[in-house]
């Protein structure tokens, strides 16, 4: 969590999406963008300094009112999945309140989705986070490619894990809310625990999530 | 325990008071003034001003309130006020205010994010090797192998991270004595300059000189009545504007004369101070190693800076020469580019006995308390990126470590930085 003040009765919180380099990450960001009702939500900010590729980061800001009054402020983050900006990848995890695994379903990128994975665990008990406890959903992108991974496939080695999967398409804009609003009740749960956001701030699960994915309406 | 190697957590929240300069907003503001508004001002989410411009005429009506947003929140509104007949021109000003206002928060939060996540990416990327380095190092029996890599990836990366320091260090000193160089090729031009000028009258002058005793010689030949002689020299006399000329090439030879001294008085303070003459440890009185920075930067500091003097009369120490002007050079400079428009520096000395205390202070902003472990750090500035390497005060560091003293920060009387310098001394 960033920031929690009672006394101004604002709560901050953080999301990274996390996963290779060109997983689609980006996209998943500014398909929400796109999908999700205005009210509610802040602009896209892209940090990037040349071509498709995240240099630094993304974020897109959501805002939320508890009935107690509670201001809750949720920042999505994107991180670099380049190896070399692991020092930015670190300083982006840091506080993460909940993770979205991007993985690429192309075969030909197995490997890096791994890699990035393993990277992940270990950074994140680097900055002193439990990947056991922290909400984390795992998106296989790009379900549109030919060269995609079968589902049964993704299913036998991830359901074990007991890892939520969720199957995306986000460049189409499918699976994009899905995949947001499973993190988001993982989130909840997790927050509720502690800071008892239904018994004293009177948010229900279903309320925050409705609140952070409500769809725009068809003009 | 890698977390805490890592300042700066990515999301915290920032103000809009630290995001925004007053240089950035102001002059939107007044242009809103002379685009036809009579009142232009940002306040802040509690109602308070933060910004504002008015002209002298009054305020006027309240045209337009616009919500100034960051990261997608109102953290501030503009107002844009003015005669009731202008709306229909003002309306459209006050937009186009706002966008602008935006676009500059918004810029100014990527570059604040970008320097952070630099800062945290080259303070933690050595950092993180070690860190990687120890952990493998705990599971030995598995890693072995790995770690032996690692540990080598760490040797040759810490080398190379000292390379490149003292490579930027060396560069900073050269930066530091390419400002004082200027500076004093100008005190030197500035004589130099007079020097020449007053040659090339002289020269003019020798000629008339010459002229008037061609004169004398001719007619001298001539064996002329006296009294036609001297009538006729006394004419060429005037002619040649002798009377004039002799009473002024008494200054040009005075002035000339100083001049020179000037300069020669110059170039033995930058030998002294460069102590190029001289090759291993030399004894220096670190008074007179600040008098001398000091007359070095007469140039800078003339008429720009006031300098309060305090010195109490010091034993001599024994040290590599050019070090304590080093020292001086970058902190005297340092404070000159903090402490604002009317800079003033305090310089004093005193000894304890066992140590020599220096202070250097200003009175610009201090630095924060918050700030006081970075200073000294290679790469730290408080510039804005690209405007300074920040090893100043490292090079500070470097050559005090070399004299064995301490440097700290401390506030000056009055706000304002006071550098302290502890060096010890006595022991012969
Ligand atoms: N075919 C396909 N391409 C996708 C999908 N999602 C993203 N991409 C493409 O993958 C590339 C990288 O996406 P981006 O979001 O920038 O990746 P990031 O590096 O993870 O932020 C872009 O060319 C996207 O258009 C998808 O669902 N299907
Ligand atoms: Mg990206």
């Amino acid at each position: 969590m960033i920031e929690f003040d009672e006394k101004e009765r604002r709560m901050v919180l953080k999301l990274v999406y996390y996963g290779p380099a060109l997983s689609g990450k980006t996209t998943n960001l500014l398909q929400l963008h796109d999908l999700l009702t205005r009210q509610g939500r802040g602009e896209l900010m892209v940090l990037d300094t040349s071509g498709d590729r995240t240099i630094y980061f993304d974020l897109l800001p959501f805002f939320l009112t508890a009935p107690s009054g509670l201001k809750i402020k949720v920042k999505v983050y994107t991180v670099p999945g380049q190896v070399c900006h692991d020092a930015t990848r670190k300083a982006v995890l840091q506080r993460a309140d909940g993770v979205v695994f991007v993985a690429d379903s192309n075969r030909a990128e197995a490997g890096s989705n791994v890699t990035s994975f393993d990277n992940l665990e270990r950074n994140l008990s680097l900055v002193g986070l439990d990947i056991d406890s922290i909400p984390l959903v795992i998106q296989f992108n790009k379900r549109d490619l030919p060269a995609a991974v079968p589902e049964e496939e993704i299913r036998t080695t991830w359901d074990p894990t007991g890892i939520p999967v969720v199957l995306a398409s986000a460049l189409n804009g499918v699976g994009v809310s899905e995949t947001f609003a499973v993190l988001a009740g993982l989130v909840y749960d997790r927050i509720d625990a502690r800071f008892a956001l239904a018994a004293t701030h009177g948010l229900t699960r279903e309320r925050f999530i409705a609140q952070l994915t409500s769809l725009k309406e068809e003009p | 325990m890698s977390a805490d190697t890592l300042h700066f957590v990515v999301g915290e929240e920032k103000k809009v008071r630290e995001l925004l300069l007053d240089a950035d907003v102001i002059p939107l503001l007044k242009g809103a003034l002379a685009a036809g508004a009579s009142c232009a001002r940002v306040t802040g989410d509690d109602g308070e001003e933060l910004w504002g411009a008015c002209a002298p005429a009054g305020r006027g009506e309240l045209i337009r309130t616009l919500p100034l947003l960051l990261e997608g929140e109102p953290v501030a509104h503009l107002e844009l006020f003015g005669a009731p007949e202008g709306r229909e021109r003002l309306e459209p000003l006050a937009s186009l205010l706002i966008v602008a206002l935006d676009t500059v928060l918004r810029n100014s939060l990527k570059r604040v994010l970008t320097t952070e996540i630099h800062t945290s990416v080259v303070n933690s990327s050595h950092e993180e090797l070690v860190a990687m380095n120890a952990e493998l190092t705990k599971s030995e029996a598995r890693y072995r192998e790995l770690a032996e890599n690692l540990e080598l990836r760490v040797k040759e990366r810490t080398a190379e991270l000292r390379r490149t320091q003292a490579h930027l260090l060396q560069q900073e000193r050269m930066a530091a004595v390419g400002q004082l160089a200027a500076g004093v090729a100008h005190e030197i031009n500035n004589p130099l300059g007079f020097i020449t000028s007053n040659l090339h009258t002289l020269q003019k002058y020798v000629a008339r000189f010459c002229a008037m005793l061609q004169f004398y010689r001719e007619h001298l030949e001539l064996e002329q009545p006296r009294e036609r002689l001297v009538a006729e020299a006394e004419t060429k006399w005037r002619e040649l504007k002798l009377p004039h000329v002799m009473a002024d090439v008494g200054d040009l030879m005075a002035q000339s004369l100083a001049g020179a001294e000037r300069v020669s008085r110059i170039v033995a303070d930058l030998k002294g101070f460069s102590h190029v003459d001289e090759s291993g440890d030399s004894v220096v009185d670190l008074n007179q190693e600040l008098e001398r920075t000091l007359t070095l930067l007469s140039h800078q500091l003339a008429g720009r800076a006031e300098i309060v003097k305090e010195l109490q009369p010091l034993p001599e120490i024994k040290c590599q020469g050019q070090l304590p002007g080093q020292i001086f050079l970058n902190l005297i400079q340092n404070a000159l580019t903090h402490a604002g428009a009317s800079p003033r520096i305090t310089l004093s000395s005193c000894f304890d006995g066992e140590r020599i205390r220096i202070s250097i202070a200003d009175n610009g902003p201090g630095i924060p308390s918050a700030l006081r472990g970075q200073i000294f750090d290679p790469f730290f500035t408080t510039l804005p990126v690209g405007s300074g390497t920040g090893m100043g005060l490292a090079v500070v560091w470097e050559a005090v470590l070399k004299l064995q003293g301490t440097v700290a920060v401390a506030d000056a009387p009055g706000g304002g930085a006071d550098f302290i310098i502890t060096i010890p001394a006595g022991r012969n």
